[in-house]
């Protein structure tokens, strides 16, 4: 009986480690040991604004059906793909409500930069990581 | 002696449990920082207001000047109305390095609110003009200084909270104001707000 149990428990633990199939619109690669992640980003796209700063726009989708304080982090690239210098790469956060779509908006430190790349972690742990080859 | 012994024993065993139980001294990984959250302020706090601000600066495009030139920025009083000991330029520091970053912004040390911040650049030019002991053509001459276009000032605020008998919550606001010194008017202003919950008996100040 108690052999029974083990072999049930064992499978469950299997079955949660199974990757589940991404949706259609995912564009991340999602980092994780264990199953597919509840947060997707489903936009990416950025923009030359008339000064010269770039501008980012993230679209994610929270699909965990609970509330959840994401965490970001936008790593600019100049034109040879050189990470730029600035006070602006720290993690920053971000509210993900659920079931909604969840918004992040990043202007660049300078006029310089041509690219980004986007890092989203939750607890602390990278769950996203996505690059932006420009327009 | 059979008790000599046992209390020589029982005193070692003590002292190395109780240097067990001494807390370590470690560095802390600036970049990774997994600490808990303090009920004060701390660097993470300046440093997520500080990427704020430059960003919404940025984003008004309020330092962006119409020649494609660089605005001059004089760093007025950032008034620290908080219970802590705050230097106030841990958070001003960090904005002035992501304006100069920007390339749209330079700021000058020789004007401020409370005087010159680098008081050397003033009282060089004072002392060094008409001083035999040096080349007068090294000295800066009159009327090569550059005047600000923009001031930067702000607040930071703090208000405690009591929830219950043992909890408090304690909210703190960062607000600062862009001002165009021509014409007095303020081009941008943003506040943050970061607040932490705890004990009762924490103390921030």
């Amino acid at each position: 009986m108690r052999l029974v149990g083990l072999i049930m428990l064992t499978l469950f633990a299997f079955m949660g480690c199974s990757k589940l199939p991404e949706p259609n619109d995912a564009i991340v690669k999602v980092i994780g040991d264990c199953g597919s992640s509840d947060i997707v980003v489903s936009d990416i796209k950025g923009r030359k604004r008339a000064d010269g700063f770039m501008q980012a726009q993230v679209v994610g989708e929270n699909s965990s059906g609970s509330y959840q304080n994401l965490e970001y982090r936008v790593v600019w690239l100049d034109s040879e793909g050189f990470a730029i210098d600035t006070v602006l790469s720290n993690w920053n956060s971000v509210p993900a409500y659920p079931n909604q779509p969840f918004y992040i908006n990043a202007t660049s430190p300078n006029t310089k930069a041509k690219t980004f790349r986007l890092y989203i972690k939750r607890d602390k742990e990278v769950i996203c990581d996505k690059q932006y080859d420009g327009q | 002696m059979r008790q000599t012994i046992r209390w020589t024993i029982i005193l070692a065993a003590l002292g190395v449990l109780l240097g067990g139980c001494a807390t370590k001294t470690t560095n802390i990984d600036i970049n990774n920082d997994k600490g808990e959250a303090v009920m004060g302020l701390d660097y993470r706090d300046f440093q997520a207001a500080a990427q704020d601000m430059v960003e919404s600066l940025l984003a008004s495009g309020a330092v962006t000047k119409k020649d494609g030139g660089r605005y001059v920025l004089a760093v007025s009083r950032v008034l620290n109305d908080t219970m802590q000991h705050i230097d106030t330029d841990q958070l001003v520091k960090k904005i002035r390095v992501g304006l100069l970053q920007s390339g749209k912004v330079i700021v000058t040390t020789a004007v401020g609110a409370e005087g010159a911040e680098d008081k050397m650049s003033m009282q060089t030019r004072k002392e060094l003009r008409g001083n035999e002991e040096f080349k007068q053509e090294s000295v800066a001459t009159k009327g090569t200084m550059i005047a600000p276009d923009l001031s930067l000032s702000g607040k930071i605020l703090q208000r405690n909270i009591r929830v219950d008998s043992s909890t408090q919550r304690v909210e703190y606001y960062f607000q600062m104001t862009l001002t165009e010194i021509k014409t007095g008017l303020a081009y941008w202003e943003d506040e943050r707000i970061i607040g932490k919950q705890g004990s009762n008996k924490s103390v921030a100040w």
